[in-house]
Formats: structure tokens, sequence, C-alpha cells
């Protein structure tokens, strides 16, 4: 069936498009977004059981951008009478007034910025699933996900509890300004499930992995293919050593990989930083970043993933772009405003966490393309290192190419063949064009992660897939 | 439509029921260098709505909660309520109790001078002493005044307005071509400008320091010495550890009376929960589900005392009375700043994301500026990462008697932990 679009948002339609032209006579650009997207948080582990119809993208709001003499802002707003189109224009002219006068008063310069273009667009997408969010039988739901949890702590050794969870979102956007109105709807749904339990040694051992879609609650379903694979990976973490600090032959699994394309070349090349000097990555267009083996991928049409939309929050449609082609670094991601300053097309990349935050160039779906190797191969190339599995987070420093993830579980690699010996954590840093120059290997397989938030610093939370196949590299491990 | 909403709670005959009224009224500033790159204006009112069932005879208790839009019309609101109703059903905890005892304290509601506080913020910016060598990349600042009303089914009323403000910050040294950023994330009430110019000299600072930095020996192993708002992570943790959930999740191992090591080989740390601390960004007494915010002791000289959360879980534990925690005070040190600092040490003051695992303790991090004082000789180190488990190293952590305040927590101005692991880049010098 189709996600159908947001009834609230066709009827205030009209009202919206005429709030666009009030503020249009004292404005050269104007835009809205408005947004109505509904959905569920089911949270269960053995002591505690939650349910919530919100969740970190169910909102319902608008924002209006407005731009005059070179400086673009914005109201963000969720209060809204049709009736009361005009005074809502005034509030919006009479508060922006009151910031202008106090930039004034601070002597305040502006980043000169061009008007924004607005070639006619018009946009209706309705994307397919299966069962919407409002609608799912919310008690079949938190038994599927109870039965989870109670399988995780029947078969993890010495599991403490086993929290399964699902979050599930109904997605209505409406983007108005005077030559475009684009409208999209769609459903994405994650699951995931966290078993605890303490090692040999008393320390405290997670376990986690998850399910993303674009797509309703049923995905759900398959988490339990997930926690039957946990009793081994729990197993695995809680005999493991620590790490003797130093660089190694590594492979990264596909969740590893994903996290490396996400923190070297996703944050890398958001081009809002270039605007401000921030990424290095501005200097290195159309040269070598990476091996001949370095190919990757960035935007909303790459997958059918959890950030797969038909346009972004600035009403640009969504698109594809091969960031890194066989090593070599050809372009960037970028939010309208970015490339109106840097003077190159949009990429559909403008996300916002919601209608009330700024837009900022975020990434999508980050994605290395796969090779033709096999993970056998890869495996017995290796004199001694790790493969590594088990994302967890990651961090960025685009200004100097610095990387650091933090992985889960190393499993040794002594000549040619896995050991069973396994370190956890791990810290990987590195410098990226080496971490992507000395790839030597790359698996013919692929895949792609949406259980994941990404920020933009410490705050701007949006939701990003990324992915790619096995790879073989060098890494500094600790 | 917080009255209206009332009503349709009140007609329930639900077991039990929590209405909170949230507004936010918000300026934002962002500039590149010191040119703006767009102002906006956040105006959003929303209410959130929890109910509770009595499920078989008291046994239990469900609940379920939603979020209702100013923009719903009757039909819509109660659809959703009736959706929660259904919801809560399904939701077995064991029973507990909502907050009955009235709150006896006033409401706060002195309104927040938006324009005043982004007045002090952009002129604090504007008059940081910049050269050709360090300068601010960009700023983004965000006021906030946030109110809070909040009723239950058994008649418990707040309402307060506070104050709430971030700045996201980025600055720049270079010398001879070669170029690099720090990146500071503060939080707090209102502007102090002074605390805040002197964080942006710090990272100018930093910054010069950075430039000049030599790659990270392969230590292997050392003390690591935090002095900047990293060292929050450390103190999280064991916040964490006494966070009722945890306890009755079995994840906190800590117990009432039992110390939380088994032998103290440095400083014994003693943990306050606080109603307030000057201008934190979350200012107010009352938590969230109606509890006052009373101060106490969670960890007095290493040994837990008071553990705390919401009232489900604080109730499953036999607390009688508890809140959530907003602010927090850690002391404990004996020694001053400088005598933390003794010996041979790694102070890392900028990583790329300093991480304590809440849970496990794991504490992992890269490095992209530190001092490695070894001999009495100090040296900018870059590059590499720390990590190492903070349960191993809380026998042996020592930190200053000094304090310093990060929003919403009052720690020690230096901590030390011992025997991290310590991953460089450099071979190791004699």
């Amino acid at each position: 069936m189709k996600a159908p679009f947001s009834a609230y948002l066709e009827s205030i339609e009209p009202a919206l498009r005429s709030l666009v032209e009030i503020l249009g006579k004292q404005y050269e650009y104007v835009s809205i977004l408005s947004t109505d997207s509904v959905g569920f948080q089911l949270t269960l582990s053995q002591h505690s059981k939650s349910v919530t119809n919100q969740n970190r993208t169910t909102e319902r709001g608008s924002v209006v951008r407005v731009y005059r003499g070179g400086r673009y802002s914005e109201f963000a707003f969720n209060e809204f009478d049709r009736e009361k189109v005009a005074e809502k224009a005034a509030e919006i002219s009479a508060e922006l007034e009151k910031q202008f006068s106090l930039l004034e008063l601070c002597a305040c310069e502006t980043y000169d910025t061009p008007v924004l273009d607005d070639e006619p667009i018009e946009l209706f997408c309705e994307k397919e699933a299966e069962i919407l969010p409002e609608t799912a039988d919310t008690a079949k739901l938190i038994d599927e996900l109870m039965s989870v949890s109670d399988l995780g702590v029947k078969t993890i050794p010495g599991a403490l509890d086993c929290q399964a969870g699902g979050s599930s979102t109904h997605i209505s956007k409406l983007f108005l300004s005077r030559n475009r109105t684009m409208r999209q709807s769609y459903v994405y749904t994650e699951g995931m499930y966290a078993a605890f339990a303490p090692s040999k040694n008393g320390e405290m051992k997670m376990v986690y992995e998850g399910v993303s879609g674009l797509c309703g609650p049923e995905i759900l379903f398959t988490i339990k293919d997930k926690i039957r694979e946990a009793p081994k990976i729990m197993e695995d973490v809680q005999g493991s050593g620590k790490i003797v600090p130093g660089e190694y032959d590594v492979i990264t699994a596909p969740d590893v990989t994903g996290l490396i394309a996400h923190e070297a070349f996703g944050h890398g090349v958001e081009m809002d930083m270039f605007v401000k000097g921030r990424a290095l990555g501005a200097d290195y267009i159309g040269q070598r970043v990476g091996s001949e083996l370095v190919t990757m991928h960035e935007g909303a049409l790459c997958a059918e993933s959890v950030t797969g939309y038909a346009f972004d929050d600035e009403g640009t449609l969504a698109g594809d772009v091969t960031e890194i082609d066989h090593g070599i670094l050809r372009t960037g991601i970028c939010d309208a405003l970015a490339a109106k300053r840097l003077g190159v097309r949009p990429t559909g990349n403008g996300k916002r966490e919601n209608y009330a935050h700024k837009a900022y160039t975020r990434m999508t779906n980050t994605i290395f393309d796969s090779g033709s190797d096999s993970l056998d191969d890869m495996i017995a190339s290796i004199k001694f290192g790790y493969l590594l599995a088990g994302s967890e987070s990651g961090m960025e420093d685009p200004k100097h190419w610095g990387i650091q993830c933090i992985i889960g579980r190393g499993y040794e690699i002594k000549d040619g063949k896995l050991t069973g010996n396994v370190v956890s954590p791990i810290v990987m840093t590195g410098y990226v064009p080496d971490l992507l120059g000395n790839i030597s290997m790359t698996s013919g397989d692929r895949c792609v992660f949406g259980t994941g938030a990404c920020g933009k610093g410490h705050k701007e939370w949006v939701k990003v897939a990324d992915g790619g196949p096995y790879l073989k590299t060098k890494a500094r491990l600790g | 439509m917080f009255d209206v909403l009332k009503k349709k709670l009140e007609a329930l005959g639900a077991a039990g029921w929590e209405l909170t009224e949230t507004e936010k009224r918000g300026w934002e500033f962002y500039f590149i260098r010191h040119q703006l790159d767009q102002n906006r204006v956040v105006e959003t009112r929303t209410y959130s709505v929890k109910i509770y069932r009595s499920i078989e005879d008291g046994k239990y208790l469900g609940s379920a909660s939603d979020v209702i839009s100013p923009t719903m019309n009757d039909e819509e609101i109660d659809r959703r309520i009736a959706s929660v109703w259904e919801q809560a059903a399904l939701i077995r905890n064991p029973m507990y109790k909502l907050v009955s005892e009235p709150i006896n304290i006033p409401d706060k509601n002195n309104p927040v001078d938006l324009e005043k506080i982004s007045r002090d913020f952009i002129e604090t910016f504007a008059g940081v002493a910049e050269t050709s060598g360090e300068d601010i990349n960009s700023y983004e600042i965000f006021v906030s005044s946030l109110s809070r009303r909040f009723l239950n089914s058994n008649g418990v009323a707040y309402s307060c307005v506070y104050p709430s403000s971030t700045i996201d910050l980025v600055v720049n040294a270079r010398r001879e071509g070669h170029e690099i950023e720090l990146f500071r994330f503060i939080t707090c009430g209102t502007c102090d400008r002074e605390k805040l110019r002197k964080d942006v000299e710090d990272a100018l600072r930093f910054g010069k320091d950075r430039l000049v930095a030599k790659n990270t020996p392969k230590l292997q192993s050392g003390a690591v010495v935090f002095s900047t708002a990293d060292a929050c992570e450390i103190y999280d943790y064991f916040l964490y550890q006494m966070n009722a959930s945890l306890k009755i999740r079995k994840i906190s191992s800590y117990e009432i009376g039992q110390p939380i090591c088994d032998k103290f080989e440095g400083d014994i740390l003693s943990v306050k929960a606080v109603s307030s601390l000057p201008n934190s960004s979350r200012d107010y007494p009352v938590d969230g589900e109606g509890s006052v915010i009373e101060d106490r002791y969670l960890i007095r000289d290493g040994i837990p005392e008071n553990f705390y959360g919401t009232r489900q879980f604080a109730q499953y534990l036999g607390l009688e009375k508890s809140s959530n925690v907003q602010n927090a005070v850690f002391s404990g040190g004996k020694g001053d700043a400088a005598s933390v600092r003794s010996g041979d040490y790694l102070e890392v003051v900028d990583f790329s994301d300093f991480q304590v695992d809440p849970m496990s303790g794991d504490i992992a991090g890269e490095i992209r500026l530190g001092y490695l004082c070894r001999g009495g000789k100090i040296t900018p180190v870059t590059g590499g990462s720390i990590s190492g488990s903070l349960p191993a190293a809380v026998s042996t952590m020592r930190f200053s008697k000094e304090s310093v305040q990060y929003d919403t927590l009052m720690i020690p101005a230096v901590t030390r932990l011992e025997n991290l692991r310590i991953t460089g880049i450099a071979e190791l010098e004699d």
C-alpha cells in the first residue's frame, strides 16, 4: 500500500500558500517546510516496558525561510490558524525585525549570499509500506519484542537483561515556495536488541544489533533472527582480551566499513564545511584520496533505507553523488545555501533534525562500492591482524582527516586463519587518506545499515545509513 | 488547550495521568567568522500526556504517552488519547504510585530576556582578542526561554520558566601555511561573559599549541590527566551507576553501604545531587514527574548512600522519596591541582570524541591535543588514542580539591586516571 500523505498538511496547504504570498511582498525569497509525521516507539525488557507515540522523528510544525538583502532568516512555529494567515505573517516579520534591530545594534555584518534558485518543481510522492505505524497492531508488536527479550535472556550466557525495541515513523512533508509544490510521504522503521552480561572478571559487556529499512513495522519481526546470533557474540566479548596498541592489517566487516565511510568521506565532504574553511576535502577535489579499489556513493537515492526520501528539507530533489571514483575525490555533498555560496548545484542533502532546527549539509546513504574478493581470500592474505566487527560510534575531523572509530570486537587472524582469540573494545584511529589508500581487497557483497543517528558536532541528530563490503586495509588500533 | 486536555484526561477514569505543557521561545544566530550566516526564531508549544491504567486489580500499572500538537482539532485529540488509553493496557509493569505530595515551593515564572542574553553572547564573541595566528572560525548561539507547566491526576502542579543556552564554537590557529581547528560545545543558562571569554581564549591558546604539537609517542600505558569539559564523561559514569533504573536492571553493581572499589589508594569520591547550580541550563527544582529535587548525597566518601531515579524504578528499589537528578556536585579531592599533576603524565585537553561507556565504564578517545609531561618537560602532542576501564581505575583515581562547573555538573578541576592504554604514533624518545 502507499503511505498516504498527511490530510492535515493537505488541509493547511492553501493557507500556507497565502502565507508565502503575503511574506513575498516583503522578502525576495520565501519558502515553507511543513511536517506532520506520526509514529511510535516501543521498549521492552525483563524489568520495564514502555510505549509512546513519540519518537525522534515524530513532529508537526512549520518553518518559514525568508531572504532579503543578502541575508537569510527563519521562523519555526507549530501554532497555526489557517483563518489568521495575515496575523501570522505579521508576527513572523515583527519577530525577525527584533532580531535585525539587535544585529544592527551590535554592528554585525552579514555573510552576503545570492538569492536561492526557485525553478518550478511539482512533486507528489507516496512510497510503499506494508503496515503503517499508526495502524499497526501494537499488542502483536509488543508480544514479538517481548519474546525477543525473553529469548535473549534465555540463550545469552549470563545475561542480566535484554532490551528489545522498535520505532517507526510515517513521515509527511510539504515544501512550498513561489514556484515549488512538493509533497512526500514514506515510512521508515528500525529495531534493535541490546543484551547485557558480565564477563568472567565482572566487567559489564553489551551486545547490540539492529534492523532497519524504508518500510513499515513488519521489519521488527526480523529482530529474532539477529538475537539468535547473540549468544556467540556475547561469548566472544566475555572471553575477550585487550589489544596491544599498534598498527595492524585489518579486515572491516560491512558495519565497520559503513562507519569508516560515514566518518571519513561523509563528514569530510559536507560542503557547508567548505564554506567555513573547515574541510581539507575542498583542496583535494580531483586528487587521489584512496586506492583504486575505493569508490563511494552518497545520496538519498543510493539505497532504500531509513533516509530514502524524495526531496530534502530545502525543496531540493534527492540525488546520488559519486564522491570518490576509483580513489579520486570527485565532489562533495551540499545543502542549498552552501551551494549558492560555493557556486555549485545542491545535491539534495539539506536536512533538519526537525522543523524547528536549521538545515545543514547532512549525509543520507554513504556507501562504499563492493569489489570482487572473497572474505576467505582476504583472511588468508593476512599474516597477523584482526577482523573488526561491531560498529559502536565514530567521530570525524574533516580539517585534518583524522578519524576515530569505536569498535566492539576484533577477531585475531594469524597466518591466514582466524584463531578464535578476540579483543574488545577497540579504538581505531588514523589518517583518512592512509586508511583508504591502504585498501587492498574488497569483498563482492555489501550491506547497508540504518539504525544509527548522526550529529553535526554534538547536536542536530538526523537519520543516516551507511555500509559497504568487507575491506582489507591497515589501521592503528588501541 | 491545557484545560481541554485536563478535562479529557479526568473523564477517562484512569489510574493516573500526567500532563505537561512545554513552551519554547528561541533566538538563534549563526556566524561564519563574525559575519551573520543566518538568524532564526523558534516558537513552539507542545502538550505531553501520559496515561496510567491499573491492571489485574492493581498488580500491574500500564502506561503510554503521546505528544499533542496545538493544531490538533478535537476529533484528533480524542483519537490520540483513545489510542494512548488502549496502549496503556498492553504494558504491564509492577505497580508503583505517581507523585501525590503537594509541592510547597513557589512557581518560578521570571521572564527570560532573549534579547539581552543574545546581545551578551554576540558582544562577547565580538570582543575576543584575535590575532593573525589564532581566531574564531564560526559560532552558533542558541538562546531559549523554556516554560514548563505540570499537572498530574493527584493534583500535583508546578510551573517554571528558565533560560537555556547553547554555544557551538570553532576556533582556528595557523602558522606557515598549516591551519588547525578546535571545537567547543558549551551549554549554560544565560551568558556569563567572563567565563565565556576565558573558554574562548583557552581554546585559542590550545589551538596555538596544537600547531607545534608532535606526534604522541608509543607510551603503551600511563597516567592520563583530564582538565577540560571532557572530564564530565568520567563523572557521569558514577551518576549512571547510582540510577535506580540501572540498578533494577542489574547493570549497576553498586550497593548501598558498600564501597565503590575494594581499596582506595587515591582520592575518595563523594557525589551530591543538588536542586540548583548557578547558571545551570537545568535550573528548576521539580522534575518531570512532579517530584521535588532535594539536595542529597548519592555517594558519600566512596560509599553509595542513595540511588535516584524516576518514580517507577525508585519505588521498585523501595525508595520512598526520590527524583531525577538535574545538577550534581562531585568532591573529595585532598590535594590541589598541582599535586594531581605531579610526576609523569599525559594531559589531554582536546579529544575527537571522549567517551566513557555509562554501563561498562570503558574509556576511549582520540587525542587531538595533549601535553606530555616526562621528567618535568612538557611537550604538546597530537594523534593516537587512550583507552581503558574506569571501574579498574577508580581505586587509584586522583582529583583536585579545586572545582570547576560545566553547566549541570560541578566537578574537580583536574582528574587523573592511572594505567590507561596510550596508543601513540611516534617512537618513544629517551
